[in-house]
């Protein structure tokens, strides 16, 4: 079975039917071992349909993609509405004997019009590798094939979807809002993870990265705004309460961190009616998005009531100021009765610059972390905390740009940022920067520390030297080099490292039996987070090291499902839609596609903000929330490029499963 | 830039699509989901098929008009072959869910889908999709407009309506493929913001939205030898009503209306004009007293679907919305009691039927504080169109009936003041003329007040009202958008009006959304029918209310005086708070998006 047979692949035929094909690269890589000890058959997807197995019965996998089409129109255009259900019923009563071999014309007829009438990418592209089948591989459509023992496992996905770590199913809550159903729009966020509201706000938005709409006119859907609309309808209204899971198994987790990782393991798990305590270093729940965010971002009350408010309602309990490492070890969890753990506590440690006289005792040095937990509970709990004169802040990171505005905000006189490269290599979001310069910090581009300057056990000052680039390397890629002879010294009364965060070492003993890797980043199985002990899994930053919000918020869930599989079945397996997901990001199969249609230009909408010279005088949170009309306008920039992935199997993907003929 | 549509060289604006671009050239494209007039164009039934080519690329391309923007040098045919067959198909697939039991729409013979059905040639229907609907249970509930998704297209009129003209947003859209539709969020007008003025209805193609029809209940009460009935005409009524029997557009037919009603055997023909009338000597009274306390601004009441956006929306405002009821209500309730005691007639074995071109009158009549002992004073109120039905039922023709005229000595005789009642700008003008009257104790000069007669959804104006009053400050909204916009300026203090009219639907009650309705235009109709009730004004021998005989007896003999303790049992109400609204259901939420697609 492992070579191709026959298919259409982005419009080229492929026929080894008669001839035996030669050695071939792959046109998706991948699909032979798509799951173990379980032949793939074929695969159907937007750009063409591949068949391995000369007995696949065709007819019957395009009914079941069909089927799924189908199920997933949305029904306001007539063509996929209609012509879905209409070409699944043909093929269905063709595969049985019931029709004649004319409603093949019938067929590639609805295909072409669904494919270029449909209003959105679904109706755009379910029809296409049909089309293309009936009209190379028509004598492929056996009449009365009946229904062999096949099954189809159709995976239903978009560019934003599969760029998303969480894999949230975007363009549809982008179609709860258009159809005026916020909250059903904040369920379709909220059935992955429960800090809608943050993700709102601080999310780096890998999904409107992929957007399609850029492609189109030079802007993508307003995404993110999108999500915080519809979950601050309901949580700012106080509209949003949980109940606890009808269900209620005897099993109990122990969650490490309350972070965002953390919190959405237990708010999975509540769900799911497993018992979950909460243990966290800090005395409030949110990690990271609390403790390294500044509220001017993410105000405390909205992180607040999606975590902590959010899992104490669903039954899930919280142990504030408990340190794992310290007040506790991972054998004293399962020792107290624990019947799995996860581990979630994040990169606290903030990296060093590596530079001459540097020590993180000195009076005037803070790392980013460190800086911002300061002012986190100066401004919470008004802990004393003072900040005056002039600060340094050195990285270019999203941590970076939270130290400089912070900075600006506790009242120094002046902030500068150095950053090595140039401004447009800065990974933080490009917002922070434009933020970053109307509160006025000083940017010093393709400027590095080389020593700190110390007076009496205290920092007064920064050494610096300038950068240049250098020509590209072989990849393209400019370097940058110091200048010789350009060392100069910044005066400052504070500097702060942001250049990065690291996990901590001594959390986990070596004895514990949690294998690490050398920068002490837990190691996981990525697929089902299980650790190399039984009954521990791990998910965030503590195993990615430092990264984003959405990947901790992905981990969490995922962890949360392979937890209960562990607890409820005996082990946690891979499911189908995470192998369907590991082949299209190995695939790239959304990226060179091109745009089907050019759609009507709309600008994209604007996030109202607090004005410079106001928000820098106090944490108040910058960002404002659109109206409502400016909401069902950007929604309706969304094209809903929904495409369908179908994985023709000898058995069923799925355990326990009899007979899948369509996913769900 | 250029671009051919049928070979013939166009030039286009950026950002035109290829229909803009037909329409501006008299190119006929079919459509069904857009509507121009409300700047509305979804693309969801996809029936505007043109073929386009690009340059002297070889293949052809088939793409929808309303959506796909004109392009330099693009090539549009709006007719080929290939054209004509996939926009036939389209229309096949339209048509096969849709609910094609033609005889029991409430819009037979009279929606948008079958003509356009036609114009693209539809011949056959081959494949019929009824899962979507065919277990719908009817809707019985007693809400005045009532949803039927299977005659439903998707085509959101009705929710773009709510959202951009109204600004009420009551409605959203709701299921997946076959059972796709819209639904009042909350799921009842008690849990959505709706206010049923019936915009929706007015905007819808199909028979999908439709008035609750009571011609039933009205055909019972004629045919009840016990039963006394009394009907009651809108200002608005009789200049909508005649295009539904062929005339001409603001055609007055009263009189055509008070014969028919004779000849199906309506026992009392009464005009709501005739309250109108009462209804300024009621607001005049109450505004001088306003005036007098500085107490401003005050709304004006009678427009059904205002006091339910008040009561919703804005129930912080309600202390400035006068007391007054409307003139419907006014009407039913004097019927009841004086009427009754005049005619000895007994109230209980009495039926008012209200002829409205409002659908929120329904709801209005059921107001439990419009009635005595459980009982309400108006019985049934029917929009334009269930009298349309109703007089079908009875197989008359509007057209060819002999006018007639009132013959009731109570409660039909109306001035041009109660006249206007029906047109944007009316209640304020009738107003000030009584108003001039009982501050200077002589009539106003000149009647027709212009600087009320404009037709903008918000206008503001200043009337002198002579004596200690002066100039007073006056607001006049149609619509709800301008109207919110003016609720607020009057909450933030901005604004300082002394008397504000509204009518919640635009153009008043000339376009209410019980009116008859219109294809592909939104309120077409209204400056005709404007017209017609400026010119019934001129007509009338009194064009002051305190000048209607009817009403001074009817003050003489009974009610005494505005504002007099009788008049405020009869004719003035109270208003509540109405709070909507339902928890976020995170559990429905993920029913729904679990019963959608496959697991992701």
């Amino acid at each position: 079975m492992a070579n191709l047979i026959y298919g259409v692949w982005d419009g080229k035929v492929h026929d080894y039917r008669q001839t035996q094909a030669g050695e071939q690269e792959a046109l998706v890589a991948g699909l032979e071992g798509f799951a173990p000890d379980n032949a793939t058959k074929a695969f159907i997807a937007d750009r063409g349909f591949l068949i391995f197995d000369r007995d696949t019965n065709l007819v019957e996998a395009f009914s079941q993609y069909m089927a799924q089409a189908a199920k997933e129109s949305c029904g306001r255009c007539t063509p996929c509405r209609v012509g879905t259900q209409r070409m699944r019923d043909l093929l269905a009563a063709y595969a049985n004997g019931t029709a004649r071999e004319a409603c093949l014309n019938d067929l590639a007829v609805l295909a072409e019009q669904t494919t270029s009438s449909s209003l959105c990418g679904l109706g755009q592209s379910c029809a296409k590798s049909l089309g293309d089948a009936l009209k190379h591989f028509r004598d492929e459509f056996k009449a009365g094939a009946g229904t062999a023992e096949q099954h189809s496992f159709v995976y239903t996905t978009a560019p934003c979807v599969e760029a998303c770590p969480s894999k949230i199913d975007v363009p549809k809550y982008i179609d709860g809002v258009k159809g005026g159903k916020f909250d059903y729009a904040l369920g379709v966020v909220m059935d992955k993870y429960s800090m809608a509201a943050s993700c709102g706000r601080v999310c780096v938005r890998l999904c409107e990265a992929a957007c399609r709409r850029t492609q189109a006119e030079g802007s993508a859907v307003g995404i993110r705004m999108l999500k915080r609309y519809a979950a601050d309808q309901a949580l700012l209204n106080n509209r949003l309460h949980l109940k606890k899971s009808l269900v209620q198994h005897k099993q109990r987790v122990a969650v490490i961190g309350a972070g965002p990782a953390g919190i959405t393991c237990a708010y999975k798990l509540l769900q799911a009616g497993i018992q979950v305590d909460v243990y966290d270093m800090h005395k409030a729940s949110g990690g990271m998005a609390s403790v390294g965010i500044p509220s001017y971002r993410l105000p405390k009350d909205v992180l607040k009531a999606e975590t902590e408010d959010l899992i104490r309602e669903q039954g899930g309990n919280f142990f504030y100021e408990q340190k794992l490492g310290r007040d506790f070890t991972v054998d004293d969890l399962f020792a107290k009765g624990y019947d799995a753990v996860f581990l979630g506590y994040g990169a606290h440690k903030g990296s060093l610059l590596g530079v001459k006289n540097e020590d993180p005792s000195l009076d005037g040095y803070d790392s980013g972390v460190d800086f911002l937990l300061k002012v986190h509970k100066h401004v919470e709990y008004g802990e004393p905390f003072e900040v005056k004169g002039d600060v340094v802040v050195v990285g270019g990171g999203n941590v970076a740009m939270d130290c400089v505005r912070s900075a600006k905000r506790m009242g120094a006189k002046s902030v500068h940022l150095i950053y090595r490269r140039t401004i447009d290599d800065m990974p933080a979001d490009h917002e922070e920067i434009v933020a970053s310069e109307h509160e006025g910090i000083i940017f010093h581009c393709l400027t590095n520390p080389s020593s700190l300057v110390v007076e009496n056990g205290k920092v007064v000052g920064v050494e610096l030297l300038e950068m240049r680039q250098t020509e590209k390397d072989a990849k393209g890629r400019r370097n940058v080099e110091a200048v010789p002879g350009s060392e100069h010294v910044l005066k400052c009364d504070l500097v702060i490292a942001a250049i990065g965060q690291v996990v901590e070492q001594d959390t986990l003993k070596a004895e514990e039996g949690i294998e690490r890797d050398r920068w002490h980043c837990i190691t996981v199985n990525p697929d089902t987070l299980e650790t190399s002990r039984k009954g521990v899994f791990a998910g965030g930053d503590c195993v990615l090291g430092p990264l984003t919000l959405v990947n901790a918020l992905d981990h969490g869930e995922r962890a949360a499902y392979a937890i209960r599989d562990y607890l409820l079945d005996g082990s946690a397996h891979i499911t189908p839609q995470r192998r369907m997901q590991n082949l299209l990001a190995k695939n790239k199969l959304f990226s060179g596609e091109c745009l089907q249609t050019q759609p009507v230009r709309k600008e994209r909408a604007r996030v109202p903000e607090l004005d410079a010279i106001e928000r820098i005088k106090t944490f108040d949170e910058v960002d404002g929330v659109i109206s409502k009309e400016v909401a069902y306008e950007e929604a309706t920039r969304c094209l809903r490029c929904y495409r369908l992935y179908s994985v023709v199997t000898e058995k069923s993907l799925k355990p326990g499963q009899k007979t899948s003929t369509i996913a769900g | 830039m250029k671009a051919y549509i049928n070979g013939k060289e166009l030039a286009f604006e950026p950002n035109e699509t290829i229909l803009d671009v037909a329409r501006k050239n008299g190119v006929y494209i079919p459509t069904l989901c857009e509507l121009h007039d409300i700047d509305h164009a979804p693309g969801t039934c996809r029936v505007c098929l043109v073929e386009v080519q690009q340059g002297d690329s070889t293949e052809p391309q088939y793409v929808t008009a309303c959506d796909t923007p004109m392009a330099d040098g693009l090539k549009v045919q709006t007719r080929t072959p290939q054209v004509m067959e996939m926009r036939r198909l389209q229309m096949e697939m339209t048509m096969a869910d849709h609910h094609q039991d033609c005889a029991s729409c409430p819009r037979v013979g009279n929606c948008e889908l079958l003509p356009v059905a036609n114009s693209v040639g539809l011949k056959q229907v081959r494949f019929h999709y009824t899962q979507g609907w065919e277990d719908l249970e009817p809707d019985h509930g007693k809400q005045p407009i009532v949803y039927d998704r299977s005659r439903c297209i998707r085509c959101q009129r009705c929710v773009a309506v709510c959202r951009k003209v109204q600004n009420v947003d009551a409605l959203e859209m709701t299921g997946w493929g076959s059972t796709a539709g819209v639904r009042l969020k909350g799921g009842s007008v008690d849990a959505s913001p709706c206010i049923t003025c019936g915009q929706c209805v007015m905007v819808c193609p199909t028979g999908a939205l439709a008035e609750r029809d009571q011609t039933d209940e009205v055909l019972n009460f004629l045919a009840d030898p016990e039963i006394t009935t009394v009907f009651q005409m809108a200002p608005a009524v009789r200049v909508g009503f005649g295009e539904e029997f062929g005339m001409p557009t603001g055609t007055n037919v009263e009189g055509q209306i008070i014969a028919a009603l004779r000849k199906i055997g309506a026992d009392i023909i009464l005009d709501t004009n005739f309250a109108a009338d009462v209804v300024i000597m009621e607001e005049g009274t109450e505004l001088l007293g306003h005036l007098k306390e500085k107490k401003r601004p005050t709304f004006t009441s009678c427009c059904p679907a205002w006091i339910n956006f008040a009561e919703k929306h804005y129930p912080e405002i309600l202390p400035m919305l006068s007391s007054t009821r409307s003139p419907q209500a006014v009407l039913g309730s004097l019927a009841k009691t004086y009427l009754a005691e005049k005619r000895n007639i007994d109230p209980k074995k009495m039926r008012v039927v209200s002829i409205m071109p409002c659908t929120a009158k329904k709801e209005e009549a059921a107001r439990p504080v419009l009635g005595k002992n459980g009982v309400p004073d108006v019985d049934v109120v029917l929009t334009v169109r269930e009298f349309a039905r109703l007089l079908r039922r009875e197989g008359i023709d509007l057209k060819e009936i002999q006018p007639s005229a009132y013959d009731d000595p109570h409660m039909s005789e109306y001035t041009g003041a109660g006249a206007i009642f029906g047109t944007t700008g009316g209640v304020m003008e009738a107003a000030a003329r009584t108003l001039y009257y009982v501050i200077n104790g002589k009539e106003l000069e000149h009647v027709e007040i212009s600087q009320l007669r404009g037709f903008d959804n918000v206008r503001t104006a200043n009337i002198n009202l002579g004596g200690e009053f002066g100039e007073i400050k006056v607001a006049l909204c149609h619509g709800l958008k301008g109207t919110r916009d003016i609720v607020e300026a009057v909450k933030a203090g901005k604004v300082d009006f002394d008397f504000i009219e509204v009518m919640a639907c635009p153009g008043g009650c000339v376009d209410g959304g019980g009116t008859l309705r219109s294809k592909k235009a939104y309120i077409p109709l209204a400056m005709k029918r404007r017209e017609t009730l400026f010119n019934v004004d001129r007509q009338t021998k009194a064009r002051q209310s305190h000048n209607n005989t009817q009403v001074q007896k009817l003050y003489a003999d009974y009610l005494e005086a505005p504002y007099s303790h009788k008049s405020h049992d009869l004719l003035h109400t109270e208003y509540c708070s109405r709070p909507f609204g339902v928890p976020a259901d995170m559990e429905q939420a993920w029913h729904e998006l679990h019963e959608q697609g496959g697991d992701k």
